[in-house]
């Protein structure tokens, strides 16, 4: 037990009367010194050499910066779907940070299998499935008599908030549709990004991007689907 | 103000040390990356049940997605440690100017979780014995209990290698 106490007064955890009380013991025992020493050296030494893991910039709002390590995967997918590298060099290069990070997503839920949490093409299942996990109530809209089947929902928090993606399917292609809350409405624009078509819009208070490697002809008619 | 300008005021500050401890319970990158994530969802979700400091509060549920974590991916590192107190001497003498980053890492990795996620909440975030109560859900004297036992399994497993003869090497 005289040990713990050691622990605790190293750590500052000892009260008053104990700490002097071990410090009148120390003076008169120089193992117990010498014990308390060797305990102060090793939580120095951990201090000083243990690594310290910063949270990656994906997990910090307002982060404009690209993320290469996530880059990485896209840029496989990429080339093992066999599109044109020119179309990678082609990318617009805009400025919302969002746009990037939910492309990020759509690669990393590709690559790990993990497209849904919750898997149903019952629109009635998904929607309070979400609204039960978010700040939020997205719409779910079932486009299946277009050909676009739902095949479920996931969550993910990107740049410091909470979004819901909600998961489609035209063919072996697969859409994610990413919601989140805020924005005046917002005419549909397109762009590609490291070989993904995306379409971001705003319409009834929600904003969204979907993503895909659909082709940019189906994809619009997906977007004027969901827009409607 | 609104709950995500919030959220991103009084949480977002501590998701370095969210990811430190992530990182050092799964011990890897991709892993730790993934149980943030969820961590973070859960935080938002939960975030107007906060009170008080945001700090342990978001910790203990990392720590709680950790070991969701763990049990459903690793659960051979969750099985019971003993943690009845040994009888054994205070920790051996260890050369920590010879220690070098690679070798304490190395042995904190080494620890069992309950000890390993002692240690780093206490000496990586100096957190105190209260705070690391709450976050791993122990009473205080489980801590203290904790954080000795891994101390004395660091020098243990730091000592061979720092008191060891050098080998020769052949050329």
């Amino acid at each position: 037990m005289r040990d713990d106490k050691l622990h605790a007064y190293l750590d500052g955890e000892l009260d008053a009367a104990a700490s002097l009380e071990l410090e009148r013991e120390m003076t008169q025992s120089p193992a117990l010194r010498a014990s308390y020493e060797r305990l102060r050296e090793l939580s120095a030494a951990v201090r000083e050499n243990a690594d310290y893991h910063a949270a990656p910039a994906r997990f910090k709002a307002g982060t404009r910066k690209p993320r290469t390590w996530m880059l990485a995967p896209a840029f496989a997918l990429v080339l093992l779907a066999g599109i044109a590298l020119g179309m990678f060099l082609a990318q617009p290069r805009d400025t919302d940070a969002l746009g990037a990070d939910v492309v990020a997503s759509h690669v990393r839920a590709t690559l790990a299998g993990r497209l849904t949490e919750v898997a149903s093409s019952d629109q009635h299942t998904v929607k309070p499935w979400l609204s039960a996990r978010l700040p939020f109530s997205p719409p779910v809209a079932d486009l299946s008599p277009d050909g676009y089947a739902l095949v479920g929902a996931r969550l993910d928090y990107v740049a410091g908030q909470s979004l819901a993606a909600l998961v489609y399917k035209r063919r072996e292609h697969v859409i994610d549709v990413f919601v989140s809350p805020g924005a005046r409405d917002a005419a549909p624009s397109a762009y590609t990004r490291d070989g993904f078509n995306v379409t971001r819009f705003a319409r009834g208070g929600m904003r969204y991007w979907i993503v895909s490697d659909l082709n940019r002809n189906e994809l619009d008619d997906f977007a004027r689907l969901l827009a409607r | 103000m609104s709950s995500r300008a919030r959220f991103e005021e009084q949480v977002l500050p501590h998701v370095d040390a969210a990811y430190n401890l992530a990182r050092w319970l799964t011990r890897n990158d991709h892993d730790a990356d993934d149980v943030l994530q969820d961590a973070m969802l859960r935080a938002y979700r939960f975030f107007d049940g906060l009170r008080g400091d945001a700090r342990p509060w978001l910790l203990a549920i990392v720590r709680n997605a950790c070991w969701t974590w763990l049990q459903a991916n690793r659960p051979a590192e969750l099985t019971v440690v003993d943690e009845a107190e040994a009888d054994t001497p205070g920790p051996e003498a260890i050369l920590a100017r010879e220690l070098d980053r690679r070798a304490v890492n190395q042995a904190i990795a080494a620890l069992p979780v309950p000890f390993r996620e002692a240690l780093v909440l206490r000496e990586l975030e100096d957190l105190s014995y209260k705070d690391i109560a709450r976050i791993a859900g122990v009473p205080i004297g489980t801590v203290m209990s904790r954080l000795a036992r891994a101390r004395r399994l660091l020098s243990e497993i730091l000592r061979p290698a720092a008191s060891a003869p050098r080998l020769r090497v052949h050329k």
